[in-house]
């Protein structure tokens, strides 16, 4: 359900940001990125659930490590464009990181995969490359 | 060999977000997907500070795109905040990230009836492996459980 509405909100996000001008440079992105998150993380202040957990501290280092390597991420997207990459390559090229997830999630946190879900992969690891093309 | 700059920074894109898939996933694991939002929240403004020196020399920028790239980043942290919950809930990173990746599915739909973008072969044939995909990547394998003894 929650993964529908990723789909949901970044697919508009997706459609939105083909529409800014390509006057916009990696750094600027960035900063007006930032600007939009601070609505969001308003609301989620007065969520009440901002306590407990199993360890708070190791926790919030992952958390704040994967906002600087997503922020960082779209920089270096940005700056793969302007320095002379071609959207069609680098767009299809850089699709295929959820391919780095699946296999750190091998790895690293041991996940196993369904017969099913394991040809749902293979799959969308296809159509996401086919989708950026 | 000569390795063109423009490639280092598509292979720092590919292998950061990739990175972050599994960093969210050991971060619900450990607390809520909300503390988890706020410091990833946290990270995206310190980051911003820190490029913020390069971006106001060159700050021209139509009123349009300023607001754009703004909701831009809302929608795109909502979506953050959406793929934490998923993630907590239970979900794995293997099948959730790749999962929430097929939102160009969307994107096309979307820039077909407002933008009036056309769509390619590949891009028909890669909506329909999109939704099969999605459909097998929710089928989760069965917990699995003692055999009762006979």
């Amino acid at each position: 359900m929650y993964s529908l509405l990723t789909i949901l909100l970044w697919g508009i996000w997706g459609a939105l940001t083909k529409a800014i001008s390509s006057d916009l440079d990696a750094y600027t992105n960035q900063v007006l990125f930032s600007v939009g998150v601070l609505p969001v993380m308003a609301i989620v202040l007065f969520s009440g659930r901002l306590t407990g957990g199993v360890s708070r501290r190791r926790g919030i280092l992952y958390a704040f490590i994967t906002g600087i390597l997503g922020g960082t991420g779209n920089i270096a997207f940005f700056k793969a464009l302007s320095e002379g990459g071609k959207a069609s390559v680098v767009v299809p090229a850089t699709s295929l990181s959820p391919l780095v997830t699946v296999a750190l999630g091998f790895f690293l946190l041991k996940e196993r995969a369904s017969g099913y879900q394991k040809v749902g992969l293979l799959l969308a690891i296809a159509a996401i490359y086919l989708l950026s093309l | 060999m000569h390795i063109p700059l423009w490639l280092v920074f598509a292979m720092v894109a590919l292998v950061f977000w990739g990175i972050t898939g599994v960093t969210q996933k050991l971060s619900t694991n450990a607390i809520s997907t909300e503390l988890s939002f706020l410091w990833f929240g946290v990270a995206m403004i310190a980051l911003a500070l820190i490029v913020l020196p390069v971006v106001v020399p060159h700050w021209h920028i139509a009123t349009k795109d300023f607001w754009l790239a703004v909701v831009g980043g809302t929608l795109n942290s909502l979506g953050a905040y959406t793929s934490f919950a998923a993630l907590e809930k239970g979900g794995k990173a293997s099948i959730v990230i790749p999962l929430c990746y097929l939102y160009p599915l969307l994107t096309i739909s979307l820039a077909i009836a407002f933008l009036h973008e056309t769509l390619t072969r590949l891009q028909l044939l890669g909506i329909f492996l999109a939704l099969v995909a999605a459909v097998l990547l929710s089928q989760e394998a069965p917990p699995q459980t003692d055999r009762p003894k006979i």
